[in-house]
């Protein structure tokens, strides 16, 4: 939560900003919106692709901030993923050759 | 005219004997043939391994220690070592991490060989949707070495995921389009010149192939010109949903077909008598790259050609060789959380482990040191 809370001040206070005199660049986004992404795309990749059980591709997606709800679709090859209510993202499998995509 | 004539006989012996593929007994293209070490006469070797790579600390959710998923040992062509851990075996793709980028390079290889692009070409000569850009300064050889001079942040979950180039492309803002993400980083030094380890890097590189080879060769170019022919039959190299493929970081493949990408580098670039790579490639793939060698960090102590890493010392910069206990010829693509494929030419040996090793990735020169031990 601290690091949330860290990143959210972050977020709100140099987003989108680019630096040219050494300052690190960020980004427009936040910790929810990758949280989301990471376990959406991640997720569909372990069960999906590296054929790996539901339990495992739960623990092996984890990140901090743990705040993601993860759901695999198995009958339609996705993996839809929430944090809070203003944050969703969705993986889907599309073939043999290339996987997951997140959407 | 004589020595006109001897110089063109040397340069055509020089030619011959560079296009000229190694020969084996056989090669895995459909699968592996195993003889494992004896139990007994290699139980010592077996049990430094095993206790070093596969022995977990604390219960798994903890993520503590090495976690090794899979571990095989190739020596003269045949695996002589097969092990798996935590739900994983041999019909079980694993993620490769940044071991992607040694295969954008050799895409870009492949790219190359089919003269679909020569390694001085502009990046927009191939993606004119940037033409204009300061960015057209980038060549497809600075993509493969880490000199593009973007100012790429790599940077992964350990740190604040703002500033990171890498978790922002992958799962935030850039997801969508990567390569303009990529590409829309500024030049922060002279391109060519300033050699920094980017994921950025190597996913443009692998875009660069998929769109010189898509011209002639479909979509699927790569399956068609590489994985197919090596006998990869079940790669995946995941990509963003404009078609870029994810060459930085997402390949998938069994452990065993990460072992005929060794196997390939380790013949030459041939496979069974065809030529894969072009003459030449696998050796620039395993020299120290001009940008490395001169502006390379100090905290860098891995040298690296085309996207591969290297157990070279470096005396400019006064760095030993990284490795201290492997054959200076061994050289390794390197992937998070342990992922690797280390090729030791002297030794004829393939080493491939994948992992999922959370606190600080598996010791290449310790892990290859105990494999060599169980392979001889």
């Amino acid at each position: 939560m601290k690091k949330l809370t860290l990143s959210l001040f972050a977020l709100l206070s140099l987003a989108g900003c680019a630096d040219d005199n050494g300052t690190p660049r960020t980004f427009d986004n936040n910790d929810l919106e990758l949280a989301v992404g990471n376990s959406a795309r991640m997720g569909c990749s372990c069960m999906f692709v590296m054929e790996m059980p539901e339990a495992y591709c739960r623990a092996w997606v984890k990140a901090s901030p743990d705040v993601a709800k993860v759901s695999f679709d198995v009958v339609n090859k996705k993996v839809e993923s929430s944090a809070f209510i203003s944050w969703a993202a969705t993986a889907r499998y599309v073939d043999d050759k290339r996987g997951c995509i997140l959407e | 005219m004589r020595a006109v004539l001897v110089g063109c006989l040397a340069l055509g012996s020089t030619l011959a004997a560079a296009q000229t593929c190694p020969t084996r007994p056989s090669w895995p293209t459909d699968e592996w043939p195993v003889s494992l070490v004896s139990p007994t006469a290699k139980a010592a070797e077996l049990k430094a391994l095993e206790d070093f790579a596969f022995t977990l600390i604390g219960e798994d959710k903890e993520r503590k220690g090495f976690r090794t998923d899979g571990l095989v040992i190739i020596k003269n062509g045949v695996i002589v070592y097969e092990r798996y851990g935590r739900g994983h075996d041999e019909t079980k793709r694993h993620i490769s991490w940044s071991v992607a980028k040694s295969f954008s390079s050799a895409l870009v290889g492949i790219a190359v060989r089919e003269g679909a692009l020569k390694l001085e070409d502009s990046v927009c000569a191939v993606l004119p949707e940037f033409e204009g850009t300061p960015q057209c300064a980038i060549t497809v050889k600075d993509a493969i070495t880490f000199a593009t001079a973007l100012g790429w942040q790599e940077e992964y979950e350990n740190a604040t995921y703002q500033v990171s180039s890498v978790i922002s492309m992958l799962f935030g803002v850039g997801h969508r389009n990567q390569l303009k993400h990529i590409l829309g980083h500024k030049l922060v030094g002279e391109v060519g010149k300033r050699w920094s380890y980017s994921t950025g890097d190597a996913e443009l590189a692998s875009a660069l192939a998929k769109r010189a080879l898509a011209k002639k060769h479909g979509n699927d170019a790569f399956w068609k010109l590489l994985f197919e022919p090596i006998g990869m039959k079940r790669v995946v190299l995941e990509e963003d949903i404009e078609g870029t493929p994810l060459g930085g970081s997402m390949v998938y493949a069994t452990p065993r077909d990460y072992a005929k990408f060794g196997f390939l580098f380790l013949n030459d670039g041939c496979w069974n008598g065809t030529r894969i790579m072009p003459a030449g490639w696998v050796a620039a793939s395993t020299t120290p790259s001009d940008a490395f060698l001169a502006t390379a960090p100090d905290d860098e102590k891995t040298s690296s050609g085309y996207s591969w890493w290297l157990n070279r010392p470096i005396p400019t910069q006064n760095k030993p060789k990284p490795w201290a206990d492997l054959p200076e010829d061994t050289y390794a693509a390197l992937g998070h959380w342990g992922q690797r494929i280390i090729v030791v030419p002297s030794e004829d040996v393939i080493v491939v482990r994948t992992g999922d090793d959370r606190e600080g990735s598996i010791d290449v020169n310790e892990l290859t040191k105990l494999s060599l031990a169980v392979a001889r």
